[in-house]
Protein backbone atom coordinates (compact mmCIF):
# COMPACT_ATOMS: atom_id res chain seq x y z
CA UNK A 1 0.00 0.00 0.00
CA UNK A 2 -0.70 2.30 -1.63
CA UNK A 3 0.82 0.35 -4.47
CA UNK A 4 -1.14 -2.70 -5.48
CA UNK A 5 0.90 -5.88 -5.51
CA UNK A 6 -0.33 -9.35 -6.43
CA UNK A 7 1.82 -12.47 -6.71
CA UNK A 8 0.57 -15.60 -8.45
CA UNK A 9 2.19 -18.89 -9.38
CA UNK A 10 1.10 -20.54 -12.64
CA UNK A 11 1.86 -24.16 -13.61
CA UNK A 12 3.33 -23.12 -16.94
CA UNK A 13 6.69 -21.86 -18.17
CA UNK A 14 7.18 -18.12 -18.10
CA UNK A 15 7.47 -17.91 -21.88
CA UNK A 16 3.81 -18.94 -22.07
CA UNK A 17 2.66 -16.69 -19.22
CA UNK A 18 4.52 -13.76 -20.78
CA UNK A 19 2.87 -14.51 -24.15
CA UNK A 20 -0.52 -14.47 -22.43
CA UNK A 21 0.09 -10.75 -21.87
CA UNK A 22 1.68 -9.85 -25.19
CA UNK A 23 -0.27 -11.83 -27.81
CA UNK A 24 -3.70 -10.35 -28.56
CA UNK A 25 -5.48 -13.70 -28.94
CA UNK A 26 -4.15 -14.88 -25.58
CA UNK A 27 -4.93 -11.61 -23.84
CA UNK A 28 -8.47 -11.45 -25.24
CA UNK A 29 -9.29 -14.84 -23.75
CA UNK A 30 -8.69 -13.81 -20.13
CA UNK A 31 -8.47 -10.02 -19.80
CA UNK A 32 -11.05 -8.53 -17.47
CA UNK A 33 -12.66 -9.61 -14.21
CA UNK A 34 -15.09 -12.50 -13.67
CA UNK A 35 -18.20 -12.23 -15.83
CA UNK A 36 -16.59 -9.82 -18.28
CA UNK A 37 -15.45 -10.53 -21.82
CA UNK A 38 -12.66 -8.82 -23.68
CA UNK A 39 -14.45 -7.30 -26.68
CA UNK A 40 -11.42 -5.81 -28.43
CA UNK A 41 -7.68 -5.74 -28.06
CA UNK A 42 -4.89 -4.27 -30.14
CA UNK A 43 -1.31 -4.17 -29.00
CA UNK A 44 2.17 -3.33 -30.17
CA UNK A 45 4.43 -4.82 -27.50
CA UNK A 46 7.68 -2.91 -27.85
CA UNK A 47 8.96 0.11 -25.92
CA UNK A 48 6.86 3.10 -26.97
CA UNK A 49 4.25 0.88 -28.63
CA UNK A 50 0.60 1.36 -27.72
CA UNK A 51 -2.07 -1.01 -26.50
CA UNK A 52 -5.81 -0.59 -26.31
CA UNK A 53 -8.51 -2.93 -25.06
CA UNK A 54 -12.21 -3.02 -24.32
CA UNK A 55 -13.88 -5.17 -21.69
CA UNK A 56 -17.64 -5.78 -21.72
CA UNK A 57 -19.61 -6.18 -18.49
CA UNK A 58 -22.30 -8.86 -18.05
CA UNK A 59 -24.81 -6.04 -18.64
CA UNK A 60 -23.18 -5.23 -21.99
CA UNK A 61 -21.45 -2.06 -20.90
CA UNK A 62 -18.12 -1.40 -22.63
CA UNK A 63 -15.07 -0.05 -20.80
CA UNK A 64 -12.09 1.03 -22.88
CA UNK A 65 -8.56 1.31 -21.56
CA UNK A 66 -5.21 1.99 -23.14
CA UNK A 67 -1.56 2.65 -22.49
CA UNK A 68 2.01 2.62 -23.74
CA UNK A 69 4.63 -0.10 -23.28
CA UNK A 70 7.69 1.08 -21.40
CA UNK A 71 9.67 -2.14 -21.21
CA UNK A 72 9.15 -5.46 -23.00
CA UNK A 73 11.81 -7.97 -21.93
CA UNK A 74 10.53 -11.43 -22.79
CA UNK A 75 10.08 -13.55 -20.78
CA UNK A 76 11.14 -11.65 -17.64
CA UNK A 77 9.60 -8.26 -17.36
CA UNK A 78 6.80 -6.18 -18.81
CA UNK A 79 6.10 -2.53 -17.97
CA UNK A 80 3.27 -0.45 -19.38
CA UNK A 81 1.04 2.49 -18.53
CA UNK A 82 -2.65 1.86 -17.92
CA UNK A 83 -5.51 4.34 -18.07
CA UNK A 84 -9.28 4.05 -18.38
CA UNK A 85 -10.43 6.19 -21.26
CA UNK A 86 -13.26 7.59 -19.13
CA UNK A 87 -10.76 8.82 -16.50
CA UNK A 88 -7.70 10.98 -16.34
CA UNK A 89 -5.59 8.99 -13.94
CA UNK A 90 -2.67 7.20 -15.56
CA UNK A 91 -1.14 4.31 -13.65
CA UNK A 92 1.96 2.19 -14.18
CA UNK A 93 1.90 -1.59 -14.30
CA UNK A 94 5.11 -3.59 -13.76
CA UNK A 95 5.05 -7.37 -14.08
CA UNK A 96 7.93 -9.70 -13.27
CA UNK A 97 7.98 -13.32 -14.45
CA UNK A 98 10.28 -15.64 -12.51
CA UNK A 99 10.85 -19.24 -13.53
CA UNK A 100 10.33 -21.91 -10.84
CA UNK A 101 11.14 -25.40 -12.22
CA UNK A 102 8.88 -25.00 -15.22
CA UNK A 103 6.33 -22.94 -13.28
CA UNK A 104 6.06 -19.18 -13.24
CA UNK A 105 5.88 -16.79 -10.32
CA UNK A 106 4.24 -13.65 -11.63
CA UNK A 107 4.65 -10.50 -9.56
CA UNK A 108 2.22 -7.81 -10.58
CA UNK A 109 2.45 -4.21 -9.39
CA UNK A 110 0.35 -1.17 -10.14
CA UNK A 111 1.00 2.31 -8.89
CA UNK A 112 -0.95 5.55 -9.21
CA UNK A 113 2.09 7.74 -9.67
CA UNK A 114 4.00 6.47 -12.69
CA UNK A 115 6.56 9.26 -12.95
CA UNK A 116 7.62 8.95 -9.31
CA UNK A 117 7.76 5.16 -9.52
CA UNK A 118 10.12 5.38 -12.45
CA UNK A 119 12.23 8.05 -10.86
CA UNK A 120 12.51 6.04 -7.67
CA UNK A 121 13.59 2.93 -9.56
CA UNK A 122 10.13 1.34 -9.47
CA UNK A 123 8.74 1.54 -5.97
CA UNK A 124 11.83 1.98 -3.84
CA UNK A 125 10.66 5.35 -2.61
CA UNK A 126 8.18 4.13 -0.07
CA UNK A 127 8.93 4.33 3.61
CA UNK A 128 7.60 1.44 5.63
CA UNK A 129 6.12 3.88 8.14
CA UNK A 130 4.00 5.38 5.38
CA UNK A 131 2.87 1.94 4.24
CA UNK A 132 1.81 1.20 7.81
CA UNK A 133 0.00 4.51 7.90
CA UNK A 134 -2.26 3.88 4.92
CA UNK A 135 -2.93 0.36 6.15
CA UNK A 136 -3.91 1.51 9.62
CA UNK A 137 -6.03 4.38 8.36
CA UNK A 138 -8.05 1.95 6.32
CA UNK A 139 -8.08 -0.56 9.14
CA UNK A 140 -8.92 -3.37 6.79
CA UNK A 141 -7.06 -6.20 5.19
CA UNK A 142 -7.40 -5.89 1.44
CA UNK A 143 -5.58 -9.07 0.61
CA UNK B 1 -14.35 11.23 -5.31
CA UNK B 2 -13.46 12.22 -8.86
CA UNK B 3 -10.40 10.84 -10.60
CA UNK B 4 -9.14 14.42 -10.75
CA UNK B 5 -8.99 14.48 -6.98
CA UNK B 6 -7.43 11.04 -6.93
CA UNK B 7 -4.79 12.25 -9.40
CA UNK B 8 -4.10 15.19 -7.11
CA UNK B 9 -3.74 12.86 -4.12
CA UNK B 10 -1.35 10.57 -5.98
CA UNK B 11 0.62 13.52 -7.24
CA UNK B 12 0.97 14.84 -3.68
CA UNK B 13 1.99 11.39 -2.46
CA UNK B 14 4.60 10.96 -5.18
CA UNK B 15 7.22 12.82 -3.16
CA UNK B 16 9.08 10.90 -0.42
CA UNK B 17 9.42 13.98 1.80
CA UNK B 18 5.67 14.53 1.72
CA UNK B 19 5.07 10.89 2.56
CA UNK B 20 7.45 11.20 5.50
CA UNK B 21 5.59 14.32 6.66
CA UNK B 22 2.29 12.41 6.55
CA UNK B 23 3.83 9.52 8.45
CA UNK B 24 4.96 11.97 11.14
CA UNK B 25 1.50 13.57 11.31
CA UNK B 26 -0.10 10.18 11.86
CA UNK B 27 1.43 10.35 15.35
CA UNK B 28 -0.40 13.63 16.02
CA UNK B 29 -0.50 17.24 14.87
CA UNK B 30 2.73 19.20 14.55
CA UNK B 31 4.01 22.66 13.70
CA UNK B 32 6.07 23.52 10.64
CA UNK B 33 9.18 23.75 12.82
CA UNK B 34 8.60 20.32 14.27
CA UNK B 35 8.00 18.87 10.83
CA UNK B 36 11.17 20.46 9.44
CA UNK B 37 13.40 19.03 12.19
CA UNK B 38 14.20 15.63 10.66
CA UNK B 39 14.87 17.08 7.21
CA UNK B 40 17.89 18.92 5.94
CA UNK B 41 15.78 21.49 4.19
CA UNK B 42 14.74 25.06 4.82
CA UNK B 43 11.47 26.08 6.42
CA UNK B 44 10.23 27.61 3.15
CA UNK B 45 10.90 24.29 1.39
CA UNK B 46 8.92 22.42 4.04
CA UNK B 47 6.16 25.02 3.77
CA UNK B 48 5.93 24.41 0.03
CA UNK B 49 5.44 20.70 0.66
CA UNK B 50 2.78 21.48 3.25
CA UNK B 51 0.98 23.68 0.77
CA UNK B 52 0.84 20.83 -1.76
CA UNK B 53 -0.48 18.48 0.92
CA UNK B 54 -3.05 21.05 2.04
CA UNK B 55 -4.26 21.67 -1.53
CA UNK B 56 -4.65 17.92 -2.02
CA UNK B 57 -6.75 17.80 1.15
CA UNK B 58 -4.28 15.48 2.86
CA UNK B 59 -3.69 17.88 5.75
CA UNK B 60 -5.42 20.85 7.34
CA UNK B 61 -3.79 23.75 9.21
CA UNK B 62 -4.95 25.17 12.53
CA UNK B 63 -6.20 28.74 12.70
CA UNK B 64 -4.07 29.97 15.61
CA UNK B 65 -1.96 32.80 14.23
CA UNK B 66 1.55 31.99 15.47
CA UNK B 67 1.05 28.27 15.87
CA UNK B 68 -0.68 26.73 12.89
CA UNK B 69 -0.49 23.02 13.63
CA UNK B 70 -0.81 20.61 10.72
CA UNK B 71 -3.23 17.75 11.03
CA UNK B 72 -3.58 14.63 8.91
CA UNK B 73 -6.86 14.20 7.04
CA UNK B 74 -7.75 10.55 6.54
CA UNK B 75 -10.29 10.78 3.70
CA UNK B 76 -7.91 11.06 0.69
CA UNK B 77 -5.82 8.18 2.00
CA UNK B 78 -8.98 6.13 2.42
CA UNK B 79 -9.79 6.87 -1.21
CA UNK B 80 -6.35 5.63 -2.23
CA UNK B 81 -6.94 2.45 -0.20
CA UNK B 82 -10.32 2.03 -1.96
CA UNK B 83 -8.61 2.52 -5.32
CA UNK B 84 -6.15 -0.27 -4.48
CA UNK B 85 -8.96 -2.58 -3.31
CA UNK B 86 -10.96 -1.97 -6.49
CA UNK B 87 -8.01 -2.76 -8.73
CA UNK B 88 -7.18 -5.82 -6.66
CA UNK B 89 -10.63 -7.24 -7.39
CA UNK B 90 -10.24 -6.31 -11.07
CA UNK B 91 -6.89 -8.08 -11.52
CA UNK B 92 -7.55 -11.03 -9.20
CA UNK B 93 -10.58 -11.90 -11.33
CA UNK B 94 -8.54 -11.57 -14.50
CA UNK B 95 -5.73 -13.74 -13.13
CA UNK B 96 -8.25 -16.47 -12.22
CA UNK B 97 -9.35 -16.39 -15.83
CA UNK B 98 -5.72 -16.39 -16.99
CA UNK B 99 -5.14 -19.55 -14.96
CA UNK B 100 -8.18 -21.18 -16.62
CA UNK B 101 -6.93 -20.07 -20.01
CA UNK B 102 -3.46 -21.58 -19.46
CA UNK B 103 -5.04 -24.83 -18.26
CA UNK B 104 -7.22 -25.02 -21.36
CA UNK B 105 -4.08 -24.68 -23.51
CA UNK B 106 -2.10 -27.38 -21.76
CA UNK B 107 -5.10 -29.70 -21.41
CA UNK B 108 -4.75 -30.48 -17.68
CA UNK B 109 -8.00 -28.77 -16.72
Amino acid sequence: MPDLEITRVFDDPRELVFAAWTHPDHLASWFGPHGFTCAAVTLDPRPGGRWRACIRSPEGEDHWMHGVYREVSAPERLVFTFAWEAQELETLVTIGFAGLDGKTEMTFRQTGFPSAAERDGHHEGWTSSFDDLTGSIRGKDDR
Amino acid sequence: MTTDQLSRTFSALADPTRRAILARLSAGEATVNELAEPFTMSLPAVSRHLKVLEQAGLITRGRTRQWRPCRLEAKPLEDVADWVATYRRFWDGGFDRLEDHLRSLTGDA
